[in-house]
């Protein structure tokens, strides 16, 4: 038994200093006993005599015979307790215990880690969209890279489908051209030599309708590559002089036409070789020269250029219309031309020509007073040659032996016309029109040069310079193909042909590379 | 008056607290504090007296305190609609509330409806509907559906008692 002084210190503890209370219900749910600080924690209508239900909320729905603990439960007064349901043959007993600091530790320790668990959903869920953005992006990026393949598939397709005939156009009004020009010069003043001279003026017309053409699709391709980064520049040896004398001689006529000067400054100096990429810095050149010539119909156009610290500088000033403020801002965008000039093109020569001096290094820039003038400027890296090599041999190459040349083209127009123009030179010419035919010509015939189209029926360029890997036959093959397309020209290169031409092919280009066949020959021979 | 003693249940900080108080005292808070142990709040509703037991939300370290769910005579599960494992997770507090007390009368309160992400996936709809649980997009802060879902469970809990 316990001493009475020591249960009145027990109950002193546990009533008043971990705030126990109690009442008892009996098997009918009616208090029959309880301790006076359950007011302590609100609950004022637990007297003797009442049903648990009225005067306690947490006592709905519970019976007097199951033991249950229900900790931390929010008491009337907003203190935190823990009841404990005891439950004995005659009654039930409810235990009420003040929770208040565990549930205060609960509460710092339960906000920390629930708030925590919802950054790291929101994190996960935040990752998820994310990753799901990036892999939509990479779909779209797919799509657009998959469009602009096609795109340039198809840009190539058309600019082959055009070059091919085009090529036979230029060749043959060249050749027909070329023809009334002796009958007009032999006629001297006769009736026949007049209809002559005007129906050479007819197929000049023919040509440089045919040559504009051809430049609209080249355009329009270029566009594409530069599109879908196919460009790749191939910088080599190049004379600056002759290459700015070709230019000039190129452009002059247009601006003799508008009866406008043409004013060319050159500081290039004596050994002006360079490393570049020529034919892409001539198309730069015609495009920007050209379109200064198209804008200007009194005064002048000049072309200045300086070689400086291995940097090429150009400037090209004229006296045309000038190109407004809001203009200047559209003005690079493709396809963009200035409303009412009256000016024909593709609105993409400019486009064209600033990718190509970005893709160089260089930059290009563009000032101009309405109605007065413009500049354009640019400048490019131009590293001087200085272990000279041998200057590429020109169109004008003697060719000094016999050389016998196979064709393999499909296109009757252009083999006709290439026999012809290739015989007029007395160099042998072989015509066949599939790569299986020229398999079959080279392994029973000798030649210097092989001229080779790649799209062709039975048997593909492709197909045949892939056969001619497999033998021991070295004769160099060219390709001769209206696919401007670099993706064509790499896998060409890999297959070991020796260059690559695009058509419509300059006849000079065609024999200065039979030229440097037949130095190798001569060389051979001596 | 008849009394009626309910649970919201649900996981963690997907409204329950919001969701009673905005019932109860019409008051809404966009402050997060976790509920610890469980709250106690009365109302009525078609002159029935609801003890609404509003109980600590289930999280990734402990689970829902059964003995809480005692005499209740209905449950609505509460979940975040913005948040999807909460949603999933109702099937596995269900399974729960029916060891502990069997089956009982449910509402689905599918909270945070005013939040632009707010989902509820095939395949827990498939579920709820399975039950034949009535399912209410609720928004405890712009009040809506609030005391249709009460009211559809005190309108259960009566059908059930006739």
């Amino acid at each position: 038994m316990v001493e009475a002084n020591l249960q009145q210190q027990i109950n002193a503890q546990l009533f008043e200093k971990l705030g126990l209370a109690y009442f008892c219900v009996d098997l009918s749910m009616t208090i029959i006993d309880v301790s006076d600080n359950v007011t302590n924690y609100g609950y004022h209508d637990i007297v003797i005599g009442a049903v648990v239900d009225d005067c306690v909320d947490f006592m709905l729905g519970l019976d007097a015979k199951t033991e249950l603990d229900l900790p931390m439960v929010e008491s009337p007064s907003g203190i935190p307790v823990s009841v404990s349901l005891i439950p004995s043959d005659a009654c039930l007993t409810v235990l009420i215990v003040n929770a208040s600091v565990q549930a205060a530790q609960r509460q710092l320790l339960q906000q920390k880690a629930n708030e925590n668990e919802l950054l790291v959903e929101q994190q996960e869920k935040l990752l998820y969209q994310l990753e799901q953005a990036s892999q939509q992006l990479e779909r779209k990026n797919y799509q657009l890279e998959e469009a602009s393949r096609l795109q340039t598939s198809f840009l190539s397709g058309v600019s082959h489908e055009f070059r091919t005939p085009l090529t036979s156009i230029i060749g043959y009004t060249s050749l027909v051209e070329q023809s009334l020009g002796e009958q007009a010069h032999q006629g001297d003043g006769s009736l026949i030599a007049q209809e002559a001279n005007n129906k050479a003026g007819h197929l000049r017309a023919v040509q440089r309708s045919s040559k504009h053409l051809l430049s609209l699709v080249e355009n329009l391709l270029d566009h594409g590559k530069l599109d879908s980064n196919e460009i790749v520049l191939r910088p080599k040896a190049t004379d600056l002089v002759e290459l700015f004398e070709d230019v000039e001689l190129l452009l002059r006529p247009l601006s003799d036409t508008k009866n406008i000067n043409f004013i060319s400054k050159l500081q290039l100096g004596e050994s002006a070789t360079v490393v570049i990429d020529d034919s892409r810095l001539r198309q730069c050149l015609i495009n920007l020269v050209g379109n200064a010539i198209k804008f200007t119909d009194h005064g002048s156009v000049s072309l200045a250029a300086e070689l400086r610290d291995d940097f090429l500088f150009v400037v090209i000033d004229d006296t045309g219309a000038g190109i407004s403020p809001e203009d200047l801002k559209k003005i690079r965008l493709p396809f963009w031309q200035a409303a009412d000039t009256g000016k024909v093109g593709t609105g993409l020569g400019l486009t064209i020509t600033e990718r190509i001096i970005e893709l160089t290094g260089g930059d290009l820039e563009i000032s101009s007073v309405l109605g007065k003038s413009t500049q354009v400027t640019f400048q490019i890296p131009a590293p001087i040659l200085t272990d000279q090599v041998s200057p590429e041999i020109s169109s004008s190459a003697l060719i000094e032996v016999e050389m016998s040349v196979l064709l393999v083209e499909d296109d009757h127009d252009i083999s006709g016309l290439m026999l012809m123009l290739l015989g007029e030179r007395g160099i042998k010419v072989t015509h066949v029109d599939n790569g299986a035919l020229a398999l079959v010509a080279l392994r029973s015939s000798t030649f210097d040069l092989v001229l080779m189209d790649i799209h062709m029926p039975v048997m593909t360029g492709y197909e045949a310079l892939a056969a001619l890997q497999k033998t021991n036959n070295s004769t160099p093959v060219v390709i001769m193909s209206a696919s401007a397309v670099e993706t064509d020209r790499i896998k060409a290169e890999s297959l070991g042909c020796y260059d690559y031409l695009v058509k419509p092919v300059d006849i000079d280009d065609v024999i200065a590379m039979i030229g440097h066949v037949a130095n190798g020959v001569q060389d051979e021979l001596n | 008056m008849q009394k009626k003693k309910i649970c919201m249940v649900g996981d963690f900080s997907v409204g329950k607290t919001s969701l009673t108080q905005k019932f109860v005292n019409n008051v809404f808070s966009d402050k997060y504090l976790t509920t610890i142990g469980v709250k106690i709040d009365t109302a009525i509703v078609n002159d029935t007296k609801l003890i609404v037991w509003d109980v600590a939300g289930r999280d990734s370290l402990s689970p829902i305190n059964a003995s809480y769910l005692v005499g209740a005579s209905g449950v609505v599960l509460v979940a975040d609609g913005t948040r999807a494992s909460t949603v999933s997770g109702l099937v596995d507090i269900w399974q729960t509330v029916e060891k502990r007390i069997g089956i009982v009368p449910v509402v689905v309160a599918m909270n945070k409806a005013d939040l632009e992400d707010w989902h509820i996936d095939d395949e827990s709809r498939a579920f709820f509907e399975k039950q034949a649980w009535d399912i209410f997009p609720t928004s405890a802060k712009v009040g809506d559906n609030v005391e249709k879902v009460f009211k559809k469970l005190v309108e259960r809990i009566q059908s059930q008692d006739n």
